[in-house]
């Protein structure tokens, strides 16, 4: 019974790893369109990009990764580096691309 | 004949600005270029790693004097970058070495430092060049401040109101002062002006476009 208990936790652990659909990043010094291009089509050219959304105003990168890939926040922050900037943070979301821009927009609504 | 009609054509379409960003991203190729009444300048570049790139240029000088075509290569290097939260401010080193034609000709060189801050909204650049070969001495130092009404989306252009002043030794003329247009998109940078604009016999369009490919 305990084994099943343990089998059980480590199932939803597992799972919830596995399940981070994007990367968030906060990026340092990323204030122009033409400057930060290089960010967008270096992300778009990796074989685990499904989407990325680069918004200028809050300084944030979002990469949605596809399907059963990965993509380590090590490899995502050399990307940035190599682009000329800097990442602030970087963390894993269980969220979609439309979803972390529909929190965007209703974070702007409220404010 | 083919290489003048070639770099007239690419000079009418890449007519670029001293740009915040004198390089592309990591194996990005840049076009810059600026043409004036009296000054035509185009180069090209490419950067294997960050803060390096190396290229071509040429440009063509009416001086006082003499008239100059100067072709060079190049070499761009990042001394210091500072990404902050909200700006970002570099200091550039630039140098090339070549040739001068025209009305005297030899051995030139064309070392230059470039310091600039940028934010969404607010662009400041101040950019120290000489321009040399024997018998011939164009030191170039210019100033550029700009604004944006607001901040855009990546996807939008941002239009941006922005003013240069530039003086130019033995140049025909000497001091410029532009006021300009700028649209900043994430695939080109464009930019129209008129130097001095008040003054009928100087007064001449300036026109630039950045492309990084």
């Amino acid at each position: 019974m305990k084994k099943l208990f343990v089998i059980a936790v480590l199932a939803i652990f597992t799972n919830t790893a596995f399940a981070a659909t994007s990367i968030h990043a906060e990026v340092k010094g990323m204030v122009c369109a033409f400057c930060a291009k290089g960010i967008n089509k270096k992300l778009r050219e990796l074989d685990a990009t499904q989407d990325v959304w680069v918004d200028l105003k809050n300084r944030m990168v979002v990469v949605e990764l596809k399907d059963q890939k990965t993509m380590s926040l090590e490899a995502f922050t050399k990307l940035i580096k190599d682009a000329g900037y800097d990442v602030a943070s970087v963390e894993y979301i269980n969220k979609t691309l439309v979803e972390i821009k529909a929190d965007h927009t209703h974070m702007k609504e409220v404010k | 004949m083919l290489a003048r009609l070639s770099l007239a054509l690419l000079l009418l379409i890449t007519l670029p600005a001293q740009a915040a960003a004198l390089m592309g991203f990591k194996d990005s190729a840049m076009l810059m270029s600026e043409f004036s009444t009296d000054r035509k300048e185009l180069m090209l570049n490419y950067s294997p790693a960050v803060g390096h790139a190396f290229g071509v240029e040429t440009m063509w000088m009416r001086g006082e004097k003499q008239t100059n075509l100067i072709t060079n290569i190049n070499y761009t290097g990042l001394i210091k970058r500072w990404n902050m939260p909200s700006g970002q401010a570099n200091l550039w080193f630039m140098t090339g070495i070549g040739e001068a034609s025209g009305d005297s000709s030899g051995f030139s060189y064309s070392p230059s430092v470039q310091f600039d801050y940028e934010t969404t909204r607010v662009y400041f650049l101040a950019k120290a060049r000489m321009v040399r070969a024997p018998h011939i001495q164009y030191d170039t130092y210019s100033l550029q401040g700009g604004f944006s009404f607001y901040e855009t989306s990546f996807e939008e252009t941002q239009p941006w109101i922005v003013v240069e002043a530039r003086t130019t030794e033995n140049m025909a003329m000497r001091n410029e002062i532009t006021p300009a247009l700028r649209l900043i998109n994430q695939n080109y940078f464009f930019e129209l002006g008129i130097t001095n604009p008040w003054d009928s016999e100087s007064r001449t369009p300036r026109l630039n476009l950045m492309l990084t490919f």
